[in-house]
């Protein structure tokens, strides 16, 4: 079933998809329900936001999408793989294929030039020198920053800088764009900008997933995802009708 | 790869912060410049004595019977020196008792020498030389190969034949593009006929062998000789160790016997071989040797304590990157691999400085002092290997904080 589902370019392919999920922590001799069951389903090339108050359990969520995280109970399958109960060597072999991260403080390597940033996964991914040069090229290009390869991220401004890091998350053709608060640290002209790029990706296929706090940034997305209290409070589908199940 | 990234990063960071580098790494430059210093010095000296020292003045199997002892180990009291002072010169009659007492000997000559101030030839001359007056094969049992002409034959000494066989460097000083076969050198008031030059052994001490003259012993004696009746020494070749044993003690037996000394009493003579002088150079090696392993490691455990100091602030101040790695897909051996060899690179650039160091100890050593230097392949390659484990030893426990950090936690830091 997996193999025929990843030989499908069916657009409707379900990549990732969770049964309860469910996420506890202890604090003190309190317990916390970060998550508290969360039945969710995500289908290829949708672009979805994640929404809620802070502690609604959005973060939560997002780094056991991210694979940052095992969830406590429940079951959460990313691209026909069972993710739940994997180790942390594991944990990193999916997060390097399948997931690229956008974070809202960029997280570049303060020391290394763009193209090192961009090379990263793909030298944990274990590709030779000359082919990994060339992909991270190819990404940069892709977010019009060939020109900039050789820049340290303190000499690029706060949109370029969010920019190699949509090129570093690209770069190793991931499943999922993973974007938390992606416009948080920068300006609404330059938040447009990256909206834009977003977009653009969306538009040739890629999956996003974004968790942000701002609904002109959320109304982007074709659906939103509402969390309250760890759950999920509401599916607000757009134009195109993607709801997925609950 | 980012066994790669390691690395570069250790050098940047030495490169960036160069006095703080050289604090972090002094314990360990200090530990195996000393380490190298040591070897090289002694290596230098050790290989000198084996080669060429001990086998050019004594020869391989060889012992020899002289009047007292002219190497001092430092093992004798005053007193044991003082007897031995009177001990009787060593005469013919004596080197009879030896003769007999192995008549198997493969080899066996006497001879005398002493220093002389000047040979010529014609108008050239050569000063500060040695002459010895010896028996035939003399030069065969030294080891001295006669590449022209001949050596002393018994003939020469019967006939008190006023011939001469001459050190290389007498024959470059006196002889230049000439061939001295036949020619007449000038030795104090008498003339003597070159009859032979051995080969040149070149070297710290060669000089003493290739500034000599060889005499026969009856010429030298009456004409150089201070006392007439006195034999410096006598030299017994035999063909293996295990034979040279047994003529020492049988020579030991005889020389007593024939001087009357009782069960108990001293050796009125001295039996020297090179063995006696390598065992006391190995004693001293071995206490130079015993003594390094001590300092070496107190100076690299420091180093390593220092280096770790270092690794335990630079995996602190990035705790973010490590984060970052993680999140794209750095596993736990990654980061550890990363770090460690971030520390052993560190730990390499200052065992490098220590062997350079070392070495240049070393060179100025040989340069203002006789002795030579040598720096063995197993010691550099063991000053690289201690680096690498202070390095690995001292990064592990910093490396396993790094790898071991939670991707999430360390993403928020800062």
């Amino acid at each position: 079933m997996n193999g025929e589902q990843r030989m499908q370019t069916n657009a409707n392919e379900v990549i990732i998809e969770t049964h309860g999920l469910t996420k506890l922590y202890q604090m003190g001799s309190e317990t916390i329900h970060a998550l508290a069951g969360v039945d969710m389903q995500i289908r290829r090339n949708e672009y979805i936001a994640i929404m809620g108050p802070s502690g609604s359990g959005k973060s939560t969520l997002m780094n056991l999408i991210g694979c940052l995280d095992t969830p406590t109970d429940g079951e959460y399958i990313l691209n026909g793989t069972p993710v739940q109960g994997l180790d942390d060597d594991e944990l990193a072999r999916i997060r390097n294929r399948e997931i690229g991260f956008v974070f809202q403080t960029f997280n570049l390597l303060p020391r290394a030039s763009a193209l090192h940033n961009v090379e990263l996964p793909l030298i944990y991914a274990g590709i030779p020198a000359k082919e990994r040069q060339e992909k991270a090229r190819n990404a940069l290009a892709t977010v019009d920053l060939a020109d900039r390869t050789h820049h340290k991220p303190n000499e690029l401004s706060g949109g370029q800088r969010q920019r190699v890091a949509i090129a570093r998350a690209l770069v190793n053709d991931p499943s999922i764009l993973l974007a938390d608060e992606p416009t948080g640290n920068l300006d609404s002209k330059t938040s447009e900008e990256i909206m834009k790029v977003f977009e653009e990706l969306h538009a040739s296929g890629q999956t996003i997933i974004m968790v942000t706090h701002e609904h002109d940034i959320s109304e982007r997305a074709q659906r939103v995802v509402t969390l309250r209290d760890g759950l999920i409070e509401s599916h607000d589908a757009k134009a195109d009708g993607l709801m997925a199940g609950v | 790869m980012f066994v790669l990234e390691g690395i570069w990063i250790a050098l940047q960071q030495v490169w960036a912060h160069k006095l703080k580098s050289a604090f972090t790494l002094i314990g360990v430059i200090i530990g195996i410049t000393f380490l190298i210093a040591v070897i090289t010095v002694v290596e230098g000296m050790n290989r000198y004595v084996q080669e060429d020292f001990a086998g050019s003045l004594f020869g391989v199997n060889t012992f020899t019977v002289v009047r007292r002892s002219r190497i001092s180990t430092g093992a004798e009291t005053q007193e044991r020196r003082r007897e031995q002072a009177r001990n009787p010169d060593l005469t013919l009659h004596d080197v009879q008792v030896v003769r007999s007492a192995v008549p198997d000997a493969w080899r066996l000559a006497y001879s005398s020498d002493r220093g002389f101030d000047e040979v010529s030839y014609k108008d050239r001359r050569r000063r500060n030389i040695r002459l010895i007056g010896a028996s035939e094969g003399y030069e065969a049992l030294q080891g001295w190969e006669v590449t022209r002409g001949r050596g002393l034959t018994p003939l020469d000494e019967r006939r008190g034949l006023k011939v001469a066989v001459i050190g290389a460097e007498i024959e470059e000083k006196l002889f230049p593009g000439l061939d001295p076969i036949g020619k007449e050198i000038r030795i104090g008031s008498q003339r003597f006929e070159v009859v032979g030059v051995w080969d040149k052994q070149g070297g710290l001490f060669g000089n003493i062998r290739d500034a000599s003259i060889l005499l026969p012993f009856s010429v030298y004696r009456q004409t150089f000789a201070r006392d007439p009746s006195d034999v410096d020494q006598i030299s017994v070749k035999m063909r293996s160790l295990e034979e040279m044993e047994a003529a020492q003690l049988a020579v030991e037996g005889a020389l007593r016997a024939d001087r009357g000394l009782r069960p108990g009493d001293e050796n009125s003579f001295w039996i020297e071989t090179s063995s006696e002088l390598l065992d006391t150079w190995d004693k001293i090696v071995r206490v130079l040797f015993a003594a390094i392993p001590g300092l070496v490691s107190i100076s690299l455990v420091v180093g390593g304590i220092v280096i770790m100091n270092i690794m335990l602030l630079s995996v602190a101040g990035r705790v973010r990157e490590i984060g970052i790695r993680k999140a794209v897909g750095a596993r736990r051996r990654d980061i550890l691999i990363q770090f460690l060899a971030e520390s052993s690179t560190l730990s390499i650039v200052g065992a490098s400085i220590g062997i350079l160091l070392g070495i240049g100890i070393g060179k100025g050593v040989e340069a203002f002092t006789p002795m030579p230097a040598s720096v063995p392949p197993w010691g550099i390659a063991l000053a690289l290997t201690l680096g690498v484990l202070v390095g690995v030893g001292s990064g592990l426990y910093p490396a396993y904080r790094a790898a071991k950090q939670d991707p999430i936690v360390a993403l928020r830091s800062e």
